[in-house]
Order: C-alpha cells, then structure tokens, then sequence
C-alpha cells in the first residue's frame, strides 16, 4: 500500500503541476462558455435578421385585416394598394422582403396564394404564411356558414405544452428537458471520464515502456503497485479537473440565479422591494430545477467505477504495444462499448424503461453512461441500480485482474506486437 | 549477503532463455556476468531482479528467496536506460529513491552529494530531457546507487561515457565492492570485465560454459598466448596460421597475439619469427585474453551445437 501511495503521489503531481493541466482545468469552462456566447450571439443575429416585411395584395377583400388583426411577430405584413407592378418593382429595390398574392378565388378554396420574393423565405417564413392564411381563411369561411361564435372562440384555442416530472415521490417542478440536459451532461462527463483519462492512463504506460523506465520501476515495485497507483493518480487528478469544473459550473448556475433576479422588478411584480431571490423567481414563474441528492451520488459512484474499469483496460493496451501509433487496432474494442453507451443515449432518454436501456445499463462496460442517463430522467428501480453497480464492481474486478497479468507481462515485451494467442499465453504466465 | 542462483531455470513458451544455471556472487566481490547477445543474461539478471519469477530453481539474496524485500536492497542498472523525460533530475532521483523505502529528506541529503560528486550539481531543476545521453547515463547510475543496496546489479554500466566519467565510475564501483557490496557487472567489454572482476560466470544459450575467479579461469586454460612485436614483413605469421599451429588473435602492423593450436611449441614460432623478421622486439608467452576465451568455448559449443545439428540433416 505504501508504494501505491508512493507513485500515486507522483503520477498525480506531475501532472497536475504541469502547465498544460491548469490550463485545460481553468480555461476549459472558460473556453466552452465562449463558445456558448458566440453560438448564441449568431443564433440571436439570425433571429432578428430573419425578420421580413412582406407586402400583401389582398384580392379577396376580407383576409388582409384577419390577417393583420393578429400578432403578426416576428414578421412584417403591408396592405399594397399599388398595381402587381408597382409592388414588384418595390420588392426589387428592396422595399419589401417579398409579396403575397391572394387571388379571389381563394375564398371559394380553389385558388392559390403565392409568395414572390427575391430570396427565399425558407422553411419557417413559408410555414408561418401558411399558418396564416389558413386560419384567416378557415375564419372567414366559418363565419360565412354563420358558426356560432362560441364554436370559433373554440377553435381558436391554442395549446402550450407544460412539462412536469412525475416521481413516486410526487410531482417535481420544472421542465423535463432540464433533466434530460443534465442526464447528457452527466453521461458525457463518465464518457469523458472512461475515454479521456483512460487514454491518459494508456499513454503513461506508453511513456514508461517506450523510455524503458518500466524496468528499473519494477525492479522496486511490483507491477500491480505500479499499475493500481498510476491508475488512482492519475483518476485523482480526473477528480481534480472534474471538481474544478463542478465549481465553476455550479458557480455560474448560482449567479444566473442572482444575475436573473437583478432585471426583474419586485414591484412590477407585487412583492415587497425587500423581497428575496427566491421569492422574485417564484413569482416570476421561474424555476432553477434542484437536483436529488442520491442521483448525484450515484453518478459519482459510477463516474469512479467507470473510470477505473476502463483504466485498468486502457493500461493493459499500453502495455501490448510500444509506441502511441500501436494502439489503434487493439484500442478500438475498448472503446467500443463506450462508444455505443454514447450512441444509445438518445433511445436511453426517450424511454428510460425501455429494455434497452435496461441491458445497456446492468452491463458492466456499457453501464455508467445510459445508467446517469436513466437516474437524471426518471425514477430508476433501487434493485436494478444496485444491480448495475455490484456488477460494475464484478467488471472492474475482473478487468484488473485481467489487465495486471496482460500489463506485468506485456511491459516487457518488445520487438513484436502481441496478438490475441499471445494474450492468452501471457495471462497463464506465473 | 551472499547471492546464490541455483539450478535456475526459465522459459519462455518453447524457448529455454536459461537452463540450470548455478552460480554464486560473495559480498566485498565482483561477479562479471559474461556472454554473448542473446545469451540468456537479462533473462538472469531479471530473475534475480525479482522482475520475472524461474520456472525452476531459486535464487536466495542473503540466505532468503528474493522478492519484494530483497528487491528494497537491490540498485539495478539495466542496460535498456530510461527515465522519466519530462521530471526535473531531483524530481526523478527522489521519486526513484522513494521507491526503494527512503524518506525524502535522507533521499535529498544523498542526491546533493551525488550530484556534486558527478559534477551535475547545476543541473538538478532542469527537466530530464534537456540532458545530454552522457549525463543521463550519470544520472541513471546514481538513480541505482543512491538507496546504497546491498546487492548492485550494473549492466553495461560503462557504455556511452567518456574516458574521463568511465574512470569515475570506475573508481566509485571499486569503493562500492571495498564496503562490501555484492557486484554483479554484466557486459561485453571484456578488457573491462579483466579490469574489474574478480568472479566471471560465461553464459551462453542459458547455460554456463565457465565461472570461477578470474586468475583460475585464465589459469586453467594455460599459457598458450604469445604476444609478437616485431619489425618487417609479416607474412610469416599468415604462413603460420595457414600451417594451422597458430589462430591470430588481435594483430596489427608490429604487433599480434598469437594463440597456440594443439600444442604447438613456443620456439617454434620464435623460431619462424627469428627467421622472417627485420627484429623482434618482444615475445612473451602469457594467459589468455579473457576475449579469446571467451570466443574460443563459446564457438566451441555453438560449433558442436552446428555439428549435431549437420549430422541430424545428414541423416
């Protein structure tokens, strides 16, 4: 055990002391929030952008004011009184974004609207005159046969989708996409977790057989020290990065709280000027979505399990080959299963019962990503958890077992690259 | 503080890397662990290690199997040398130290002085990699002796350094064996092995052709070396070999060491060399060069190995 603190230590410090670690700890976040701002900052530019004015020649007489007796956002209609040709040499010189046609016999349902424009509209300003027209015109039409005007007031009824998860415990408040996004975030930072620190893992025992340090370090320690304290270093220092980033994440979370209840009035909202954060926010109709404390503890489980499973693996691909470029054929079925847990996560979210998801998430190779996954979004069943992780423990277990035999052998070798066969006779080695 | 190999034997699939080897290394001694490439030495020197485990035999460091205890008392020097590129030297000597069981701040104290003595003083915050391959080697030596093992296994210890280091390190093995350490010096170089051994132990294909101490070695193969110096044409001497009463060992224009085939009489050759050259300057019947001995019993087994082996084809 000493020697595993011995080289734990070491591993550990020297890395996290490097440069390279304390950049990639404190500028990462600040790196992804940039990009966060730029994605929205064009996203809002595009938005305002697409705003279009469009001149409407209304030929039947009855839809323009329909049209224009609704919220008209975030596009523009004009009534055009001007001849087609006026209104098309205005749309040429840039006046208007485009013009409607309504032709007469649109109101007896056989005729048809055209939109003329320089450029295209796209998709969302063609669905939106659409939407438009159709229910100017599906009005006036019910108001012809004489509809009784209740049975409108019916149709006009337009649906908003509220969304509230149900727990056996009750109702928790808050959008259901809030626990989706956070299920993705915690399955990519265990994906990051098994496949990032894991390759790191691989291309420290990469390092040492390349220089040929192995040997003299054996020659003090047994390989499972060396192995289990390179392992635990170096998942020591993911726990350093991990927590960094939780903080500063979880920093930001707490002042958009506070950020968001400096633009908001109390009193435009009835409270006492005195009011609390909370209070503004609850009144506001805004909910910061909580988070229980088992499912974090959970992840936090299985973000370790995860972790020292595949690191165990990644090690013992280092240890079969002699340079970094080496690894990609025998690298690929290690990172296959987590490759797939990623590629699952969306048919995981949709239907966190379905039996998918449940053998995705009691495999041990597959399992921390779609289990974080399922304990976000829904309520998953004590026993199939506990499951998932005693077999986890089982995996990891194995894993090293396997690993250290492939490892103690395979930090020795060189000269050839070791294949299955070879595999096979290095674990019955003493 | 004996090391004692016996009947050590290991192999790797079909492939016996060492069969029966027995041997033994006293304290206060230097064993020179001797063989051609291939010979089964590092598969040794690792079981001795505790890196590999034989599957037969067993090797006993100061009257106990070796494992993880001994391994607290061994430095080892492989002749693959590698460190860790990106720690700085004090970094990489204390961490290497640390493993060995010493604390950091003895493990500091013995780095000062190390380095001091090897004139690497100046270069103890810089990252390993900046260093030269020679200093590198320094550093590695002192990687080795710096926990004070009782046992020191230094493999090829002298390669890469220059005349000036390689005498240092000399000198510094020479105190090492006087506190009564337990040497084991595997190498090639054969005058160095002369130069230093007290033991020699010649593996070759796993097995062990000759051990003992060095002036027995050379003794028991008798004094059928004549060294030549002379002046004039030297054709006489290929006339000689030709003949097949002589091998030519090392020869150059004045000079040539000459090894005496089945008995061959001394005069006789200073007979021929009397008679053919200008001058003779020197002659000098000696003990073998441990080189010849060494290439005369290893190609002597591979020579019987080659011709069991044709007879097996023949058949």
């Amino acid at each position: 055990m000493g020697k595993i603190w011995i080289i734990l230590k070491s591993e550990f410090w020297r890395r996290v002391a490097s440069r390279g670690f304390i950049l990639t700890t404190v500028l990462g976040p600040l790196a992804m929030i940039a990009f966060f701002v730029v994605i929205g900052f064009i996203a809002a530019q595009t938005l305002t952008s697409d705003a279009r004015t469009v001149a409407v020649i209304d030929e039947t007489g009855v839809l323009l004011p329909r049209l224009l007796a609704e919220e008209t956002n975030p596009h523009h209609l004009v009534a055009a009184e001007a001849p087609v040709d006026s209104v098309r040499t205005a749309v040429l010189e840039g006046a208007y974004d485009g013009y409607l046609v309504l032709p007469n016999d649109l109101l007896s349902g056989q005729g048809r609207a055209t939109y003329y424009a320089v450029e295209g509209g796209g998709f969302s300003l063609e669905n939106w005159l659409e939407d438009r027209i159709e229910r100017a015109l599906e009005e006036h039409r019910l108001r012809e046969k004489n509809v009784d005007p209740e049975v409108l007031e019916i149709l006009k009824t337009r649906v908003s989708l509220n969304n509230v998860k149900l727990t056996e415990t009750g109702e928790e408040a808050g959008d259901s996409r809030f626990y989706s996004t956070l299920g993705v975030i915690m399955g990519m930072l265990i994906y990051i977790a098994m496949l990032i620190y894991g390759t790191v893992v691989m291309y420290g025992v990469i390092e040492e057989k390349a220089t040929r340090v192995v040997e003299v370090i054996i020659s003090s320690v047994r390989p499972f020290d060396l192995l289990m304290g390179k392992v635990l270093g170096i998942g020591a220092m993911g726990l350093v990065q991990m927590t960094v980033w939780a903080v500063l994440i979880l920093g930001g979370v707490t002042f958009a709280g506070t950020i968001v209840a400096l633009f908001l009035d109390p009193a435009a909202l009835n409270l006492p000027e005195a009011a609390s954060q909370q209070e503004i926010l609850a009144a506001a109709d805004i909910t910061l979505p909580s988070l229980s404390v088992d499912v974090f503890v959970w992840f936090v489980l299985f973000f370790l399990l995860g972790y020292l499973l595949y690191a165990g693996l990644f090690a013992a691909v280092g240890a079969m080959v002699e340079q970094q470029q080496d690894t990609q054929g025998l690298v690929l079925p290690v990172m296959m299963p987590i490759i797939l847990s990623i590629v699952f996560i969306q048919p995981v979210l949709e239907s966190p019962h379905s039996p998918l998801a449940v053998i995705l998430s009691l495999i041990p190779l597959t399992a921390p990503v779609p289990m974080v996954v399922r304990l976000a979004v829904t309520e998953v069943p004590l026993w199939e958890v506990l499951l998932s992780f005693a077999l986890l423990v089982i995996g990891f277990i194995g894993a090293i077992w396997v690993s250290s035999r492939i490892y103690r052998v395979g930090i020795l070798m060189y000269g050839k690259k070791a294949r299955l066969k070879d595999l096979v006779r290095w674990m019955r080695y003493a | 503080m004996a090391l004692s190999v016996d009947h050590v034997t290991k192999r790797y699939g079909d492939f016996v890397a060492v069969n029966q080897v027995t041997f033994e290394a006293q304290p206060g001694r230097i064993l020179g662990l001797l063989g051609p490439n291939g010979a089964g030495k590092t598969s040794t020197i690792r079981m001795i290690a505790f890196i590999t485990v034989p599957d037969e035999g067993e090797i006993r460091f100061n009257g106990r199997s070796v494992g993880p205890e001994s391994q607290q008392q061994m430095g080892y020097l492989p002749e693959e040398r590698g460190l860790y590129k990106k720690l700085k030297v004090e970094e990489q000597l204390r961490y290497l130290a640390e493993l060995k069981g010493l604390n950091r701040a003895e493990a500091s104290r013995r780095i000062r002085y190390w380095l001091e003595r090897f004139d690497l003083l100046a270069w103890a915050g810089k990252k390993t990699q900046e260093l030269s391959k020679g200093m590198q080697q320094k550093i590695q030596f002192i990687a080795t002796i710096l926990p004070e093992p009782r046992l020191i296994i230094l493999d090829e210890p002298f390669s890469g350094l220059d005349p000036i280091n390689a005498e240092l390190l000399r000198e510094i093995i020479q105190d090492l064996k006087e506190e009564g350490r337990t040497i084991l010096f595997a190498s090639h170089r054969m005058e160095q092995v002369e130069q230093l051994c007290d033991d020699i132990c010649l593996i070759s294909r796993g097995e062990i052709l000759v051990k003992g101490p060095l002036r027995d070695v050379k003794r028991s193969f008798g004094r059928d070396t004549i060294i030549l110096e002379f002046d004039g044409n030297d054709a006489f001497l290929d006339e000689l070999q030709a003949q097949g009463l002589v091998r030519i060992g090392n020869r150059s224009h004045h000079r040539a060491e000459l090894h005496l085939l089945d008995g061959t009489p001394a005069r006789r050759i200073l007979e021929a060399a009397l008679h053919h050259a200008d001058d003779v300057y020197r002659f000098q019947l000696v003990e073998p060069p441990l080189s010849e001995i060494f290439i005369n019993v290893v190609t002597e087994q591979q020579g019987g190995l080659v011709a069991t082996r044709a007879q097996h084809l023949l058949r």
